[in-house]
């Protein structure tokens, strides 16, 4: 099919538009375009991290993520938040780490979910309606799916901030339902 | 249903999220719709969402109101979430819950039976046997499966607070074969007390009286049969627990739901 190769080929060379991404907007929040990226094997979070505080997305160590319903209930969760003043935080970008926490303790999402110096995956979330500043990121963009999720992600330390070590499930679609459920209770 | 409802509705929802209105209570009302609220269409497979919505009421001074709302539905999913944990025990999962707005998401449970005998609930599908055999083998087996489910919410201390035989659905795991999952907490509420337990166990006892009352002896048996076994698993604390709980049904049994007579 010569119409999807000449696709493909304005993917490469626009790097704003990677095929990897996933670029969607959810069914309340039509005029927000949410786009997630997935990198493995970064080299420079350290470098990121000093500067994360001016950068426009939500960088995520992927650790702490196990499946895309996790990031989508999060994201949610901070849109509806925003769209009825409800922000905790300072942008919609720190309320989406802010969402994934099981608890109402804002440094704590952040040293849990947030991009550590020794960060080798990074989930890159960015809400926008505008034009994107480059990431500086090293490291290699993988497809974000559930699978290069669940795979890489540390089952024992989500079992942890969640507080579900009790939780009889070992399979990770139950685990991630019970994370959803933490995502959407929290603090409320 | 009130227009206003349904435009506030489809207000939040906007037109991205169709609806269709499938019950009305005196607090919520009851939509489905086949949009998930955050995963992308292709992992939703064209499932079906349970909406529940507790609209404002007017009577209510406003800022009673909101936070009447707030607590009410917050407590309904934190519900929810906590059933969720419990091994063996089979709830609805919580998709996404606006306390503020009064919305929460559910997943949809059940199914239509066959010739049109209505949808999935256990008053559907005793009535759907009535006519043909009443006392079929898969009626049995069902049965002591609906008891070992409120069994379970017991033993864990939790009560439901409304179990009528329209708030269990039967979902189908095989031909011949269908799992009850418990619905519609609104109601429930986490309890120790023998009393509501007495109580759930009461309004269920009538509920089956009530529509099925040729075969509810039988039918009355095999439940029981499935709320006990899960006690009895539990060793001689459950035995005693047990005893505790079927000594109060009786009481309850005498008396009606009412202990105090007031309200």
């Amino acid at each position: 099919m010569p119409a999807k190769t000449e696709k493909q080929l304005t993917r490469k060379k626009n790097p704003k538009f990677s095929s990897m991404a996933l670029i969607s907007s959810l069914p309340q929040f039509p005029d927000t375009r949410i786009s997630l990226r997935l990198f493995h094997n970064v080299s420079n979070a350290s470098e990121i991290r000093s500067k994360v505080a001016q950068l426009p997305y939500a960088i995520i160590d992927a650790r702490s993520i196990c499946s895309l319903e996790q990031v989508y209930s999060a994201i949610y969760r901070a849109l509806v938040e925003s769209k009825y003043g409800k922000l905790k935080t300072k942008s919609l970008h720190s309320e989406c780490l802010y969402s994934l926490s099981a608890t109402s303790n804002i440094g704590e999402a952040y040293k849990n979910f947030g991009i550590k110096d020794d960060s080798q995956m990074l989930l890159v979330i960015q809400i926008v309606d505008k034009d994107q500043q480059d990431l500086q990121l090293q490291g290699d963009e993988v497809p974000l799916n559930d699978e290069n999720l669940s795979q890489n992600c540390d089952m024992t330390f989500i079992r942890k901030i969640y507080k579900l070590n009790e939780f009889h499930s070992t399979s990770t679609i139950e685990i991630s339902r019970a994370v959803v459920n933490c995502i959407q209770l929290r603090g409320l | 249903m009130s227009e206003e409802i349904v435009s506030r509705v489809s207000n939040y929802l906007t037109p991205q999220v169709p609806f269709k209105a499938i019950a009305q209570g005196a607090e919520a009302v009851v939509f489905t719709t086949n949009v998930h609220p955050y995963l992308p269409a292709k992992d939703s497979n064209n499932k079906t969402y349970v909406i529940k919505y507790r609209p404002p009421k007017r009577y209510r001074h406003p800022s009673i109101d909101r936070s009447l709302t707030k607590h009410r539905t917050l407590s309904e999913s934190r519900l929810l979430a906590k059933l969720f944990l419990i091994p063996g025990l089979k709830v609805p999962q919580l998709i996404a819950c606006d306390a503020y707005n009064g919305y929460i998401w559910i997943e949809f449970l059940g199914e239509d039976l066959p010739n049109d005998a209505g949808f999935s609930n256990l008053k559907n599908f005793l009535w759907m046997f009535a006519p043909s055999d009443p006392y079929d083998p898969i009626v049995k087996e069902t049965l002591i499966k609906v008891g070992e489910q409120i069994g379970l919410l017991h033993w864990n201390d939790y009560c439901h607070g409304d179990l009528t035989s329209s708030n269990i659905v039967l979902v189908r795991e095989g031909p011949e074969s269908w799992q009850p999952y418990l619905i519609d907490f609104g109601l429930g509420s986490t309890s120790n007390m023998v009393e509501d337990k007495g109580v759930d166990l009461y309004v269920l006892e009538r509920a089956i009286v009530s529509t099925h009352s040729l075969f509810a002896d039988t039918y009355k048996e095999w439940l029981m049969h499935g709320f006990c076994q899960v006690y009895k698993n539990n060793g001689a604390e459950g035995e005693k627990k047990l005893k505790e709980v079927l000594n109060r049904f009786q009481e309850v049994r005498m008396r009606g739901r009412k202990r105090s007579m007031i309200g």
